[in-house]
C-alpha cells in the first residue's frame, strides 16, 4: 500500500514571485490557469484517480481520529472556562474591590486638593483685582488733575496776552492819531542805516541824508 | 484562476481566528522561517496579524536541531477565545506535549517504519541472491 504525498503547490508561489508589483492585492487561487485555458499537451488523456486507501489503515486512523477530536474538545473547553474565569477574577474578584476603594479615596484626596488650591488663587485673584482697581481709580485722579491744571494754565496764558496786547493798544495809529504821528514821524527823522567791518564790528554813526 | 480581491477586510471581520505559520523575512530566497501567529481568517498568509505566538525554523542547525518556540500562556488563551490551529501547528503541538500527538503523525511514522522495514527485507535478499549467482 503506497500512498503518494500530496505535493505543495509550487505554481501558487510561481505565480506570486512572477506577478508584477500592483496597487491592488492580486490572490492566485487553486493554480496558474483559469477555466478557458486548453489542457497542457503532456497532461492530454490524463485521468486524476485519487491516492489509493487501505482499509485497515483508514479503520485505525478513524479511531485515532475520534479519541484525537475527543480530547482537542475537552481541552478547548478548559481552557474556555480558564479565560472566563481570569475575567470574571479581574472584575469581581477579591483584590478588585480594594482596587476600586483605593482609586475612590485617591480621588476624594485629590478633590480635595484641588478645591483649596481653587480658594487659594481665588483669594489671590480677589486681592490682585482689588489692587488693580484702586490703580485705575487713581490714575484716573490724576488724569483729571492734569487737565484741570493744564486748563488754568491755558487760561493764564491767555489772560496775559490780553494785558500785553492792552498796553499795546496805547501805541496804536488810530484815525484821530494819525495827523499826530504823521507830524512826530516827519520831525523825527531816524536813520536805519549801518556799516559792518570786517572784523565784525557794527557802525551805526552814520551821516544823516 | 486568478482573481482580484480588495485590500482585505480592514475593520469588518466576519471570519474567525486562526493559529498558523507564516513566513517571516519572504525577501530572502531559499531560508524559510515561520512565525507561529494568531491571525484572522481571511487575511494574507504573511499579512497583518493579531499576535505573534512562537516561531519554527524548518532548516536543522548545527547540531542538527529544529528550534520551535511556544508562548504556551497565550495560545491557552487565544484557543479559549475560539482559535482554530492548522494541521501543522496542530502537529507541531502534539510533538511538543501540549495537545495530544496527531492522529496522521502516528500513521505517516508507521508507514515510514513499514517502508524502511521492506528495504531491509529486500536488501539482504539481494545480497542472498548475488551470492547465489555468483556461487
Amino acid at each position: 500500500h503506497q500512498s503518494s504525498y500530496s505535493r505543495l503547490p509550487l505554481s501558487v508561489q510561481v505565480a506570486r514571485l512572477l506577478a508584477p508589483r500592483s496597487a491592488v492585492l492580486v490572490e492566485a487561487v487553486r493554480g496558474r490557469k483559469s477555466r478557458t485555458d486548453p489542457v497542457a499537451k503532456s497532461k492530454e488523456g490524463r485521468i486524476k484517480v485519487p491516492p489509493p486507501v487501505d482499509p485497515v489503515e483508514m479503520v485505525v486512523l478513524k479511531e485515532r481520529y475520534t479519541e484525537y477530536k475527543l480530547i482537542m474538545r475537552a481541552l478547548r473547553l478548559e481552557f474556555k472556562e480558564e479565560v472566563l474565569r481570569k475575567k470574571y477574577e479581574e472584575e469581581t474578584g477579591s483584590q478588585a474591590e480594594e482596587r476600586a476603594r483605593q482609586e475612590a479615596e485617591e480621588h476624594r484626596a485629590l478633590m480635595g486638593w484641588n478645591n483649596e488650591e481653587n480658594l487659594r488663587m481665588l483669594k489671590a485673584r480677589i486681592l490682585r483685582v482689588q489692587k488693580e482697581a484702586e490703580e485705575a481709580e487713581r490714575k484716573k485722579i490724576e488724569a483729571a488733575i492734569q487737565r484741570e491744571q493744564e486748563q488754568q494754565e491755558f487760561i493764564k496764558e491767555k489772560e496775559r496776552e490780553i494785558l500785553q496786547l492792552q498796553e499795546e493798544v496805547k501805541n496804536f495809529i488810530t484815525t484821530e492819531n494819525l495827523d499826530q504821528r504823521i507830524e512826530e514821524a516827519l520831525d523825527n527823522p531816524k536813520n536805519y542805516n549801518f556799516a559792518v567791518n570786517k572784523e565784525g564790528k557794527v557802525i551805526k554813526q552814520t551821516v544823516l541824508q | 484562476m486568478v482573481h482580484l480581491s480588495s485590500l482585505l477586510l480592514k475593520k469588518y471581520h466576519g471570519g474567525h481566528v486562526v493559529i498558523r505559520f507564516a513566513l517571516a523575512g519572504h525577501k530572502q530566497a531559499n531560508r524559510p522561517f515561520y512565525r507561529i501567529v494568531a491571525a484572522y481568517n481571511k487575511r494574507a498568509r504573511d499579512g497583518k496579524y493579531i499576535e505573534q505566538l512562537g516561531s519554527y525554523d524548518p532548516l536543522p542547525n548545527i547540531y542538527n536541531e529544529k528550534l520551535v518556540s511556544f508562548n504556551f500562556d497565550r495560545i491557552k488563551y487565544w484557543i479559549g477565545c475560539g482559535a482554530h490551529p492548522t494541521k501543522p501547528v496542530a502537529k507541531l503541538l502534539g510533538l511538543a506535549g501540549f495537545f495530544p500527538l496527531h492522529p496522521m503523525t502516528i500513521t505517516e511514522a508507521e508507514r515510514r517504519g513499514a517502508q524502511m522495514e521492506t528495504e531491509t527485507e529486500e536488501s539482504p535478499k539481494e545480497g542472498q541472491k548475488q551470492a547465489d549467482v555468483e556461487s
